[in-house]
């Protein structure tokens, strides 16, 4: 294939059909219709949902819109958010796509730190993939966010926020990722060892100080203990995170890498990947098996006990029981692996689905209290609040997997991410043993 | 000044007057969710007597209000009088502050596309010279009253010194400003109304923990 080199890059030339309509596109594609419906959906709802207030009543006497939105008033579903469940499946997905995206890169960083050979060669490939993940992330977020006061966040910001800390954290952390990629696919040899030790050091700072600055997100809640009583959070989101990163990159592996490396490069990538989930899966079970004991028993009583009590048993089997029994044996055969690796993927993106709804499953008033009120005369009296995400929510979600593909498949056809193999211009580990020993000198 | 308010909420009669008032003061939206007051019943028994406790309720303008630290454009902010506001310019609706709120007193308005609450009707009315909320100024059996705490002589403070009262979920140590009476003459009545681990009032055992909160929090105090 033809190439341009532009700063030390190769970038193949390609033609606009070739990028658009491959066979990952296509799939994208398909996702990507989801994540159109969802918008339309939600933009509708947000921005085109006729709503009125008493002014407008006594302003408009006879408008038919005013009736309209009077009868919507009443017999509606109560608008978008609903005020005793107002983190949802957008926060769900945002952090699953966030987390195991930056988990993700934290491994290929650290692995690349400690010398580690078999990710270095693959490390442009997962990064990639880490990338499109946090993309995928930051898109569901900024659909459920009102974009059209989005500049509020430069030009009236609170510091103190975690909420807030997060754009900066993005605009350093989101370039470091993309210098690393850089890095992995310069020709620029004397370069890339230059700074190749400070950039990496950085990006897992920059990883730690995220799942820092998440964990504090919640934990800033005061109200909702689940999340105020979650002991050691950071730590919780760290190791849920690298599992599921672990088992995302053994699945990739398998997909991508398993035709172009040889046997004996693919079983030990493989191994080191499993280690990485079995250690990760063990931490987490310890975990789970301690957390409860600390956190608010109100809540505790629905995710154990009540209606969330068959989702986190489903969680724990899955994300889990299942991977450990898998992974734990020696079992030499490669669909078991991957099998290990769906359920922790499967099992873990349940398990951020009971930390959001469960924090909010524990009533926060008696607003309407417990009465024909809140609930009508007919129904039964629930004491728990869940509510079904809505349809645009669901399409986004599901188109966020679409932005994975597309910025994956983009970023592959220009730079061939993953068929890059590591080499060792950029082998950190002996840049650092080399300057150690200068400095000794 | 330090706006906040005292409800006398067994003369609750569950009307709704206060809900209405509100809406047509303030231009909230319509919808039975849409609401910056409203009264919840509480369905109890004591000793197989069932009873309803109505229990009106709203912002409680926490003088340590977690829905403002977690704001990250600063549209949620402490106004002056120690009122919580939001600003719905500025809201990007990350509902972090709905999240924060233990007392789900926060709602996202449809029409401006940004969290809506209670302003003790500070905007619409007090500034124009009124001394009452609108909820206060409906109320046919006269369950709220709303005052400055800064001022000892007034109506709500010589009311709070007079009688116990309780707030809700003090625990969360938002130090909310809505007081809730406790009847006078019944105690048997108003302790089962109440939950065990509600802690009962004075003025004087109350004062301390607001001069506290207002001396943190007075700093971001912005004026409106």
């Amino acid at each position: 294939m033809e190439k341009r080199l532009i700063a030390g890059l190769e970038i193949n030339k390609i033609s606009l059909k070739a990028l658009l309509f491959n066979k990952t596109m296509l799939i994208a594609w398909i996702f990507l219709g989801f994540a159109v419906a969802g918008i339309v959906e939600v933009l509708h709802e947000r921005y085109f949902l006729i709503t009125a207030n008493a002014w407008d009543a006594a302003a408009h006497p006879g408008s038919r819109e005013v009736a309209e939105a009077m009868k919507a008033a009443v017999f509606g579903e109560g608008g978008e958010v609903k005020r005793e469940a107002p983190w949802t499946l957008y926060i769900v997905n945002y952090m699953y796509m966030l987390y195991s995206g930056s988990g993700i890169i934290f491994v290929v960083s650290l692995s690349e730190l400690l010398g580690i050979e078999m990710i270095k060669k693959t490390a442009a490939g997962f990064i990639t993939l880490g990338l499109a993940m946090i993309l995928a992330g930051l898109f569901t977020i900024s659909s459920d966010l009102n974009l059209l006061h989005i500049k509020s966040l430069f030009f009236s910001t609170n510091t103190k926020a975690a909420m807030w800390l997060m754009l900066p954290l993005y605009f350093v952390y989101i370039p470091l990722i993309l210098l690393e990629l850089y890095l992995l696919l310069t020709k620029k040899i004397a370069f890339a060892r230059k700074v190749a030790l400070p950039v990496l050091l950085l990006s897992v700072l920059a990883e730690l100080a995220e799942y820092y600055i998440q964990s504090s997100l919640f934990s800033m809640n005061e109200a909702r203990h689940l999340w105020t009583t979650y002991p050691l959070i950071t730590l919780y989101f760290l190791i849920s995170s690298v599992a599921v990163s672990a088992a995302l990159m053994i699945l990739y592996s398998f997909l991508v890498n398993r035709k172009q490396m040889p046997d004996t490069e693919f079983r030990p990538l493989i191994r080191f990947l499993k280690k990485i989930a079995l250690y990760c899966v063990v931490i987490l079970g310890a975990y789970e098996a301690t957390a409860y004991l600390f956190v608010d028993k109100k809540w505790a009583q629905i995710i154990l006990f009540g209606d969330f009590r068959w989702y986190f048993l489903t969680y724990l089997t899955f994300a889990i029981g299942l991977p450990f029994v898998l992974l734990y044996r020696e079992l030499g055969k490669y669909p078991l692996k991957i099998l290990a690796a769906v359920s922790i993927i499967i099992g873990s993106y349940l398990g951020r689905l009971i930390f959001v709804y469960g924090a909010n499953a524990y009533p926060m008033s008696d607003r309407f209290g417990v009465g024909f009120e809140k609930y009508g005369e007919y129904e039964p009296i629930q004491h728990m609040i869940f509510h079904m995400p809505s349809d645009g929510e669901i399409f986004i979600s599901l188109g966020s997997i679409g932005v994975i593909l597309a910025v994956y498949a983009l970023v592959d056809m220009f730079f061939n991410v993953s068929k890059a193999r590591g080499k060792e211009r950029i082998s950190v580990q002996n840049y650092a043993l080399d300057c150690l020993m200068s400095k000794l000198k | 000044m330090n706006f906040a308010m005292a409800l006398e909420y067994q003369n609750c009669i569950d009307c709704k007057a206060c809900e209405v008032a509100c809406k047509e003061q303030n231009g909230v939206q319509l919808g039975a969710d849409k609401q910056r007051i409203w009264v919840s019943q509480s369905e109890k028994s004591v000793f197989g007597q069932p009873f309803v406790a109505l229990h009106p309720s709203q912002c409680n303008h926490c003088l340590d209000a977690p829905c403002v630290d977690v704001c990250p454009t600063g549209a949620s902010h402490f106004a002056e009088g120690g009122l919580v506001f939001t600003d719905k310019e500025t809201c990007i609706l990350c509902k972090g502050c709905m999240e924060a709120c233990p007392y789900d007193a926060r709602f996202v308005d449809d029409k401006h596309v940004a969290v809506d609450k209670c302003t003790f009707c500070y905007d619409t009315r007090i500034v124009h010279g009124e001394t009452t909320t609108a909820c206060q100024a409906t109320c046919p059996t006269k369950v709220r009253l709303f005052g400055d705490l800064d001022d000892e002589d007034s109506d709500l403070v010589q009311l709070l010194k007079q009688r116990k009262f309780y707030v809700l979920k003090e625990a969360e140590g938002t130090v909310p400003k809505l007081f809730y009476l406790l009847p006078e003459n019944d105690d048997y009545f108003a302790m089962n109304s109440v939950s065990t681990d509600t802690t009962i009032h004075t003025w004087d055992t109350f004062k301390p923990l607001i001069e506290k909160a207002k001396a943190k929090r007075k700093p971001q105090w912005k004026s409106v």
